[in-house]
């Protein structure tokens, strides 16, 4: 039996989310190396689909940010998602 | 007005209409197809706690409402296809209703949701949406919301709901919100992009490879769908129309998604999704499933955040290696996955129709997997929410939905299933069985290392259905047989024919014989074939071998003389108990032992040794795949589990008499012999052959009283199809053998009275080893073989020896006491077949061969049908390798290939397909052309010499080459159908031809009519087809009326081919029963009294056949036909002297009284002349049934026709209108030829006949004429042709002079179809309610009337 306690989950980010961590997340996910992610590169065309862009939303989210999937999948470059993720730690910032 | 609501107009005309979306397409037209479903709504409530802002939720909600346009479309049928446009006057707005003053506020809010859910929408005429939040009291809201699936998505509604949430957080505080939903024209616009552009083009491709080779999809219910059926569960109203189970993923399942998702890098959905697929595929069978995966479509799409219908369902074909690493299995799947979303964006729709995939049941994928892996519940600033889904949209088949919930990443398992194919349980059961699945594969290195069934479904599976533990004392057949005879010597043990034999006799000689053994040397260990014909020296000779110690290995002498030649040498017999002249057969091998050469007191010297329980009892063979037949070991201590069972089981005693009818080298016989002697019942032993003939089996239990008997269902079907059987009271009937159909089951009940149960179970087992009470109120499809019997287990295991859960097709295996020892001098096969047990240590399981699955509901077991080559044909267990072996051996072939394809009927006939040999006669050439008529000429013989009959082919199909698929596999769907007409010879010549070989073409549903010298079996009759032509034959079939007779089985034998046939029936002519003056046409309760019906004009009386069969209760009819049929006897000299005649008839044939008379037309006459003559002479009669018949004194002044009038009477009876036919010439011959060219029933009568009709029907007008009517003292009943007379004045009335009372019923038909099927239908209840009328009304005066009788009978 394996100890549910010991298994590895998308914990909650360390440290802030910036431009980079979430290139290198992307990159994990489609198997690539996170110089393999362009800007403003389709994620579509790097292979990635819906299913996986979930699982980075809700990654992301996990550490208290309250990001809208729908805004994510309107624009699926790395580009888009940083404004988005940038967008919503300023709003949180803002309301402390 | 909020932004997006102007970008289009809500007008009317054409311009402002648009297309669907590709999406909205499919769904359309299924709400189209099923308008009255209210499946398509989709729908949701949020119960929300705390303190709402009603004024700031309402403008949340109706602000998104508005935003999200597609809630207000309208559709419009145009003849362009549907068309829509956003309405606002559609548009939803939110109603408030207050519920706090209800007894339970939240009961009551679910309530109207339900009813709410459960109303549907028509798309044309009616808003799609509708929005409400009932207040349940002081900060208690339910806010509840359904859309019409053509308008949204489970996406859609996502986005809405969290709209909504975020409209409401920002007013409350005071904040501004974001971005607007996406307006609906830009889903519109960039779907028509989609459709026009190259990325379409490139997905069809996709999908149509990914598809070229497309299975049929599985779906989980192919096994439970009889379930379903046999108990319909029709929802509530109000409720969802979908069965819905739901399980929290426990702590080891989550586990072991986050274990597999971080070990192979997947998305766990993606895991889920993998591993329920495999799952999905445990319960279909298949080796391949179809799920269905739901898509969103709408990643990197301007759509994104369109709340409208634009997801996709698509088709993941999974195959999964079970051997494979998890991993590997998991990581394939994922790419699956990924590759069909690359390519989601095409509809599933439209790949069913390029894969013309039409029609509502050819369905593109099975179950649905959805995940969820947000939680989807809205967050409510200052409020606790609780989301609960209702509905997503059509349950088709089953869907599984994993729904992420709640801050700690609980997973919820949702099974929803339709409720036609799923019972109310399976969607339960499937949701905790797929959550252990889960829960399993965390550990699990392999597919194969997860169990299908849960911990409790297996306990359940493997010891609770088990549990039948059941003391039996530890004796042997032979000590319980000896008790039985000594219970009570003097009662009759054995019947048989004529004679009997009572307890004491048998044993006395089984003794004797036993003795005689000994003395010979034979006891345990040693084994004694017998090879009697169904005797009593057959019983004397098995029990005696028993008494000895040895076990009896019963022998067909009827078998090719290879095969029986290869069981002797296998089995090696010390001795044979067979007559004589088995010797030739026997003798070279064993010595054989004859019934005079039998002691008949036991010898003084040598004392038997008894058998010990573990010592063979008997030795059967079964065919065998490798071709070599197999012996099968049973020893005492198993067969005694199995008598003493079906002793208590079903309570058998000392007063049960019991047929024996099976032939002793079938197992079925055990019971049969052994279960009355056990119980000192009566054994009735049917004659030999007696088994396959239906009128010889009723007689038997009418004349012996017989209680139990035995049936294979298909000689079951022919036994309740022949008239003889109909009306019989039995205590019990035992089908085993092979599948009882479940109409059987009912036919059964509709004909007889009596129990009905199915037993199952191999040879290897002693006999059955389960059973199942098929009682009038089993409603069970199919019908189940049931139980274990006591102290034996069924186990139905999956491919690596687990149980399969309840509903999911298995192996059966068995285990227990009644196992065989194995096969003889086999162990090679025996421990391939008799394996160590898993569950029970030190015990051994019997693999049947057979697959099965066990019933959720009560745990009985289904037989689902063979699993390997092995087939039931007539219920005999024929190995098709066994077959094309025996082909192969005639040395003539160079490949063979035997198949069971059912017949246009669905009974399973054997085909062989054979390829000759080069230089073999009518070898084809090489154009691949198939091989012409004379083709492996001798082949059928040189096989007969080599297979019993049961195990040869109907039909021997001569090809090229064998058809083979592209991996060079033989492709046994490209093998043909086998022709169903024979070789080409000469036309059919005569009557008499025409009419066998059309009742040879209805017997055996071939497409054409035979040829003369076509062969009844050859054309794939068996023996069972046989008594079916038979009955044919006497009763006639498809417009032909019947011979009247039938040649019986033997002859049938000896004369198979219609030519053949045809100068049997033809020969015995006139002299035959069926022209005879008296014929027996129904043979009934034997405490009836008869009823005697006269002909009609024509002079035969088999026209009654059908008003006798239907009268209830049954009774003995017998049919009185002119004596001048037959061109030796002269016509009678008046009615009255013909009258007189019948009169005497009648009294010779039978003494029970009232005599019943009836006829039609001039039988009526003839019926109450008879009548008055039989009360002259102090007979009792009772009814008197005149159908359509008036007194003489109507025709007397008609001229008489003479001969014309005759031979138009002829045509009127073949049923032509002679004044239609004025350029025939009225001649004999004239009209005799034009009978036969119209091929009227009565011309395919012997010419004798023929001619003796028309002199019959002449004499008949002159009797009628010179007769007057004498008075009988009784009442007469008129059943009038009601449709007729419309021209001449007949009147029942007419009859009041000649008898003392007159009943009459009107009958709606004309005269001439008075004795048809429906007449007689209507007849025949009154007819049987003035029978029993009148029996009341003479039983008062009936011993007086007999005694009058006699009287006058002994002055005579």
């Amino acid at each position: 039996m394996i100890d549910p306690a010991a298994i590895r989950r998308f914990e909650a980010p360390a440290a802030p989310l910036t431009r980079e961590s979430l290139r290198a997340d992307i990159a994990a996910m489609l198997h690539e190396t996170p110089e393999a992610i362009g800007d403003d590169d389709s994620l579509l065309d790097l292979g990635l689909d819906s299913m996986r862009a979930m699982n980075l939303v809700l990654g992301w989210s996990a550490g208290g940010l309250d990001l809208e999937f729908s805004e994510f999948a309107a624009c699926p470059t790395l580009a888009g998602w940083w404004r988005l993720v940038e967008g919503r730690m300023a709003a949180r910032a803002a309301r402390r | 007005m909020p932004p997006g609501a102007e970008t289009m107009a809500p007008a009317d005309d054409d311009a402002t209409l648009l297309p669907l979306a590709e999406a909205q397409e499919g769904l359309w037209f299924a709400q189209r197809r099923a308008p009255h479903d209210p499946l398509f709504n989709t729908g949701q409530y949020v119960e929300l706690r705390g303190p709402l802002d009603r004024a700031a939720f309402a403008a949340a909600v109706n602000q998104a409402l508005a935003e999200a346009e597609a809630l207000a479309l309208r559709f419009v049928d145009t003849s362009e296809g549907p068309r829509q446009a956003v309405d606002p006057a559609r548009r939803p707005a939110l109603v408030e209703v207050d519920l706090a003053a209800a007894t339970d506020p939240f009961a009551a809010a679910t309530a109207r949701i339900a009813t709410e859910m459960a109303r549907p929408v028509d798309p044309l005429r009616e808003a799609l949406a509708a929005t409400t939040l009932y207040r349940l009291g002081e900060g208690r809201h339910v806010w509840h919301l359904r859309i019409h699936h053509l308008a949204i998505d489970g996406y859609g509604i996502l986005l809405l709901t969290r709209r909504v949430a975020e409209l409401y957080n920002a007013a409350v505080a005071g904040e501004p919100a974001g971005a607007p939903l996406t307006p609906f024209a830009v889903a519109l616009a960039e779907d028509a992009a989609y459709r026009a552009g190259p990325k379409r083009e490139a997905d069809a491709a996709f999908w149509r490879a990914a598809f070229a080779d497309r299975p049929d999809a599985a779906s989980l219910a192919t096994a439970a769908a009889s379930l379903a059926t046999a108990a319909p569960a029709a929802p509530p109203p109000g409720a969802p129309p979908f069965h819905r189970a739901s399980v929290e993923l426990g702590a080891a399942a989550r586990a072991a998604l986050d274990t597999r998702a971080a070990e192979t890098g997947l998305p766990w959905p993606d895991v889920a999704t993998a591993l329920a697929a495999a799952f999905c595929r445990r319960h279909t069978g298949t080796a391949e499933i179809i799920l269905g995966v739901p898509h969103m479509g709408r990643l990197g799409s301007p759509a994104a955040r369109a709340a409208c219908m634009l997801m996709n369902v698509l088709p993941l074909r999974v195959r999964p290696d079970e051997s494979a690493p998890l991993a590997d299995f998991l990581a394939a799947t994922g790419r699956d996955l990924l590759r069909a979303r690359r390519h989601g964006r095409y509809r599933s729709e439209q790949l069913r129709r390029d894969l013309r995939l039409v029609g509502g049941h050819q369905r593109l994928h099975g179950p649905l997997v959805n995940i969820l892996p947000f939680d989807e519940t809205p967050r409510f600033a200052g409020l606790e929410a609780r989301l609960e889904v209702l509905s997503t949209g059509p349950v088709d088949d089953i869907g599984f939905t994993f729904r992420r919930h709640g801050a700690d990443g609980a997973i919820r398992l949702e099974v929803d299933a339709a409720p036609a194919f799923y019972a109310a349980g399976e969607a339960a059961a499937l949701a905790r069985r797929l959550e252990a699945f889960l829960a399993a594969s965390g550990t699990a290195a392999r597919l194969a290392d997860i169990p299908t069934a849960t911990p409790e479904e297996t306990r359940r599976l493997v010891h609770d259905l088990n549990a039948t533990a059941h003391p039996v004392p530890d004796t042997t057949l032979a000590a319980l047989i000896e008790a039985g005879m000594r219970a009570d010597p003097a009662a009759t043990a054995l019947v048989f024919g004529a004679a009997s034999m009572d307890y004491a006799t048998l044993d006395r000689r089984s003794a004797a014989l036993a003795g005689q053994l000994a003395a010979a040397g034979l006891g345990p260990g040693d084994l004694v074939a017998v090879a009697l014909p169904r005797s009593l020296e057959l019983m004397v000779a098995l029990v005696a071998v028993l008494r000895a110690g040895a076990a009896y290995l019963p022998l067909d002498l009827a078998q090719p003389a290879a095969r029986l030649a290869r069981i002797l040498a296998s089995a090696r017999p010390r001795l044979a108990l067979a007559e004589g002249t088995a010797r030739a057969r026997l003798e070279p091998q064993v010595p054989v032992l004859p019934p005079e050469l039998w002691a008949e007191v036991a010898p003084s010297t040598a004392a038997t040794t008894p058998p010990q329980p573990g010592d063979a009892a008997y030795v059967l063979y079964t065919s065998g795949s490798t071709g070599e037949p197999k012996g099968v070991v049973i020893e005492h201590r198993a067969i005694v589990n199995r008598l003493l069972w079906m002793q208590a089981q079903y309570g058998f005693g000392p007063a049960d008499v019991i047929l024996q009818k099976t032939p002793a080298t079938f197992d079925v016989s055990v019971w049969e012999f052994f279960l009355p002697l056990i119980c000192g019942a009566r054994l009735v032993i049917a004659a030999p052959e007696a088994h396959r003939d239906p009128v010889a089996l009723a007689a038997l239990v009418r004349r012996h009283g017989v209680g139990t008997l035995h049936f294979v269902p298909s000689m079951l079907a022919a036994f309740l199809a022949e008239p003889a059987a109909r009306g019989l009271a039995l205590r019990r009937v035992f089908c085993s053998g092979e599948e009882l159909p479940a109409a059987l089951r009912d036919r059964f009940h509709q004909t007889l009275t009596g129990e009905l149960h199915n037993l199952y179970g191999p040879t290897e087992a002693a006999v059955d080893v389960s059973f199942w009470p098929a009682g009038p109120d089993d409603r069970s499809v199919p019908v189940p073989i049931g139980f274990p019997v006591w102290n034996t287990r069924l186990l139905v295991l999956d491919a690596h020896g687990r149980p399969a859960p309840p509903g999911v097709a298995g192996h059966l295996h068995l285990g227990g006491v009644q196992l065989a020892r194995g096969y003889l001098g086999r162990p090679d096969l025996t421990a391939e077949r008799f394996r160590p047990d898993p569950f029970l240590p030190g015990e051994r399981l019997y693999a049947t061969g057979d697959l099965a699955r066990v019933r959720a509901e009560d745990g009985a077991v289904v037989f689902l049908g063979r699993a390997d080559h092995q087939v039931k044909i007539r219920g005999v267990r024929v190995e098709l390798g066994e077959v094309e072996a025996a082909l192969m051996a005639t040395g003539r072939l160079r490949a063979a290939v035997v198949l069971a394809r059912p017949d246009a009927g669905g009974t399973l006939r054997l085909v062989a397909y054979v390829v000759p040999a080069p230089g073999e006669a009518g070898t084809p050439a090489d154009t691949g052309s198939a091989p012409g008529a004379g083709t492996l000429a001798g082949l059928r013989e040189a096989l007969a010499r080599r297979l019993p009959e049961a195990m040869m082919p109907a039909a021997i199909v001569p090809l090229a080459a064998l058809p083979v698929t592209a991996n060079g596999k033989l492709d046994r769907a490209a093998l043909p159908a086998p022709p169903q007409q024979g070789l080409e010879s000469r036309p059919l010549a005569g009557a008499i031809e025409s009419r066998i070989a059309a009742l040879f073409a209805e017997q055996l549903r071939l497409g054409a009519l035979p040829g003369p010298e076509d062969d009844f079996f050859a054309l794939g009759g068996d023996s069972l087809d046989a008594v079916g032509l038979l009955l044919k034959l006497r009763e006639g079939a498809g417009g032909d009326p019947g011979f009247g007779r039938d040649p019986g089985l033997g002859a049938l034998f000896a004369h198979p081919t219609v030519a053949g046939l045809a100068r049997l029936m033809e020969q015995e002519g006139l002299s035959d029963a069926g022209l005879d003056p008296l014929i027996r046409l129904v043979e009934g309760e034997p405490g009836l009294p008869p009823l005697f019906v006269i002909h009609p004009a024509g002079g035969i009386a088999w026209c009654y056949g059908g008003l006798a069969r239907a009268l209830a209760p049954r009774r003995t009819v017998y049919g009185l036909q002119a004596p001048a049929l037959d061109p030796a006897v002269p016509v009678a000299e008046s009615l009255e002297a013909l009258a007189a005649d019948y009169a005497g008839r009648i009294r010779a044939a039978s003494a029970a009284r009232p005599v019943h008379l009836a006829g039609w037309s001039v039988g009526g006459i003839l019926a109450q002349a008879v009548a008055a003559r039989l009360a002259a002479q102090g007979v009792a009669v009772g009814a008197v049934a005149l159908l359509d018949a008036y007194p003489c004194d109507v025709w007397r002044a008609e001229p008489d026709p003479g001969e014309d009038g005759a031979l138009k009477a002829l045509l009127a009876i073949a049923g032509h209108d002679p004044d239609r036919l004025p350029a025939l010439a009225l001649t004999r011959p004239a009209v005799l030829a034009f009978l036969r060219a119209t091929d009227s029933p009565l011309a395919r009568l012997p010419a004798a006949a023929l001619d003796g009709v028309v002199r019959v029907v002449a004499g008949n007008n002159r009797l009628v004429r010179g007769h007057h009517h004498r008075r009988y003292p009784g009442p007469l009943t008129h059943f009038r042709a009601a449709l007729d007379h419309r021209e001449r004045a007949l009147d029942p009335q007419m009859w009041r002079p000649y008898a003392a009372g007159l009943e009459v019923h009107d009958i709606p038909a004309l005269h001439a179809h008075l004795t048809g099927p429906a007449a007689s239908a209507r007849i025949a209840p009154l007819l049987s309610a003035a029978l029993a009328a009148r029996e009341r009304a003479t039983v008062a005066d009936g011993q007086a009337a007999l005694t009058h009788e006699q009287d006058l009978t002994s002055c005579a």
